[in-house]
């Protein structure tokens, strides 16, 4: 077969019939024949394409593409499919993002979140973001829905907190009377050369708000020794501007607070000494009909023991009374590191390089979330044009059938 | 410019049309011989040609020579073409003709060269479409086994097999 198709190609080649075997050579002329029965174009045609050819094929104007003819060129398609897939994906990126902040606000940030990282938030939150949770315990009042940033920061704080009774009915529906020992504690970030000036100020909020310092000292020395502690007594009633005005006197590193209720407790002192004096009043009526000296100084000895009780009874209410009216409140005064980011454009070369790592991460993060979005679809536009190329080559094909 | 750097080294955009207009030269009167064999129709078979010569031209850019030789290239854009035209006259239903032959031989040609064409003609509307496909580009469009292969996209020797076993069916049509 390859000497017959050799020989074909050599009498092609070179318009001679010259093989020995007759059937071969008649093969030749077959394909002499076949050649020299080729059409050919006319003059004229082959002129006028050879203008054309010389021309480039120009079109006259106005023959171009509507632009949408032009996005169905495949490479066009592709190009607009990819970036409507990379628009999508980022969009998703974004959304998913804000949402996992948010659930991550709102459910308290994970145990992984820091008080700190709370404590910021309030700082962010103009201040007011964690000191809005106390009031909304000690007011027994719901607090208006407040900005993102102070709900988050909100949450945040309850995570790293014992529970804080919640809001209005709550904790115990239909006790107005309730009462809550709240302890909060606020670290504060100031340099060293503002320290003196925010523990002036740390007094001042204190005594604006009607509270009072029960203890304090502060060193203003060089940066290692230079700190102060405050222990603060503040209406639980004005807890909350209260807190609000201390965080806006310097960076809020670290909050927590925690509340006890002691309304149990309350409500027995009171009936205890209910109890007593309905007693001391009963002795008070029998001694003055007792007939015997014995039995008046039966009731007056009876009458001192529940004086006693009475005192003792007045006293741990007193004592409860204070605890839950006024709020302990510690404030630590933290000199801040010359080195700490201070503004946009500050921080130290570490910062920088872990910011950097952090926006190549959330980079990275939206590039595989592109691609598993970009490379499903791709692929399945492959295949497409694949099928759509395998098929239109077999209705060409079909023609010849 | 090298005629055979033409067909294997892609050229420069400054040249592009220079290196298009030698292609021209080189393969006009086979692209159109194949793509009349094909269609059997003259008139179509000079549309097409142009046709596909003009997306040649401007597909020009896209040629890759590891794929195969220009002339390939180009055969397979009109081959494409042609089996367009065939497609669209198969929906048309137009009844298709063998052209009109202008070299037909003339009265005073020889009488056995006259019979001898009419017998070839007869013998290949034997043959089914792929198979006067095969002989068009082989005869009319001149081309080498390997750019038959390219243009088919099936093997060398697949295509050596089924021109050996077309001719040898064209010959037997001559003598019947």
């Amino acid at each position: 077969m390859t000497d017959v198709l050799t020989a074909i190609d050599d009498a092609l080649d070179t318009g001679v019939v010259a093989d020995d075997d007759p059937m071969t050579r008649e093969l030749q002329e077959l394909a002499l024949a076949l050649r020299a029965d080729a059409p050919e174009p006319t003059q004229m045609y082959s002129e006028w394409l050879g203008q054309q050819v010389e021309a480039g094929f120009r079109k006259p104007r106005g023959s171009k593409p509507a632009w949408w003819q032009r996005l169905l060129q495949p490479a066009a398609a592709v190009g607009m499919v990819a970036a409507a897939v990379l628009v999508i994906a980022v969009a998703a990126g974004g959304l998913s993002r804000s949402s996992n902040d948010d659930a991550s606000g709102g459910s308290g940030g994970g145990a992984a979140e820091s008080a700190s990282a709370g404590a910021q938030g309030a700082t962010d939150a103009g201040g007011g973001g964690g000191a809005a949770a106390v009031p909304r315990a000690a007011d027994g009042k719901s607090a208006p829905a407040g900005a993102g940033g102070a709900e988050r920061a909100l949450s945040s704080s309850r995570s790293t907190l014992p529970i804080v009774p919640p809001a209005g009915r709550g904790f115990a529906p239909g006790r107005s009377d309730r009462r809550i020992e709240r302890s909060v504690a606020l670290e504060l970030e100031t340099p060293v050369d503002r320290m003196a000036r925010v523990a002036e100020d740390v007094t001042a909020v204190t005594n604006r708000h009607g509270g009072f310092v029960l203890s304090s000292s502060v060193s203003t020395g060089d940066e290692d020794s230079a700190g102060g502690d405050f222990d603060l007594r503040i209406p639980a009633t004005r807890l909350r501007p209260a807190l609000r005005d201390l965080s806006a006197l310097a960076d809020v590193r670290t909050q927590s607070q925690s509340g006890r209720d002691v309304t149990r407790e309350h409500v027995t002192a009171k009936d205890r000494l209910r109890a007593a004096r309905a007693e001391r009043r009963s002795l008070l009526r029998r001694l003055e009909v007792a007939t015997t000296d014995e039995e008046a100084e039966a009731i007056r000895r009876r009458l001192d023991l529940v004086a006693g009780e009475i005192n003792g009874l007045r006293a741990q209410l007193r004592d409860l009374r204070l605890r839950t009216d006024y709020a302990v409140v510690t404030v630590s005064l933290l000199a801040k590191d010359h080195n700490e980011g201070g503004g946009v454009g500050g921080g130290s070369f570490d910062d920088a390089l872990g910011d950097a790592g952090d926006l190549l991460v959330t980079v990275a993060g939206l590039i595989v979330r592109a691609l598993a979005v970009a490379l499903p679809l791709g692929l399945l536009a492959l295949a497409g044009w694949l099928a759509g190329r395998v098929l239109q080559r077999r209705r060409r094909e079909s023609a010849l059938v | 410019m090298n005629e055979a750097l033409v067909g294997t080294v892609p050229l420069p955009a400054a040249t592009q049309t220079e290196g298009f207009a030698e292609l021209y030269e080189r393969t006009f009167p086979r692209v159109y011989g194949y793509v009349a064999s094909l269609l059997r129709d003259r008139s179509a078979a000079e549309d097409v040609t142009a046709q596909a010569f003009e997306r040649a031209y401007r597909k020009r850019r896209s040629y890759r020579p590891a794929r195969g030789s220009m002339d390939a290239w180009l055969f397979g854009i009109a081959r494409n073409a042609a089996l367009d035209e065939l497609r669209k006259r198969k929906r048309r239903a137009v009844l298709e003709t063998d052209p009109e032959d202008s070299a037909a031989p003339a009265p005073h040609d020889q009488a056995e060269l006259a019979l001898r064409r009419e017998t070839v003609r007869a013998a290949l509307a034997t043959l089914d479409g792929q198979e006067r496909d095969l002989i068009a580009l082989k005869f009319a469009g001149g081309l080498s086994n390997v750019e038959i292969a390219r243009v088919l996209r099936m093997s060398e020797s697949n295509v050596g097999t089924r021109l050996h076993r077309t001719i040898t069916k064209l010959r037997e049509a001559c003598h019947d």
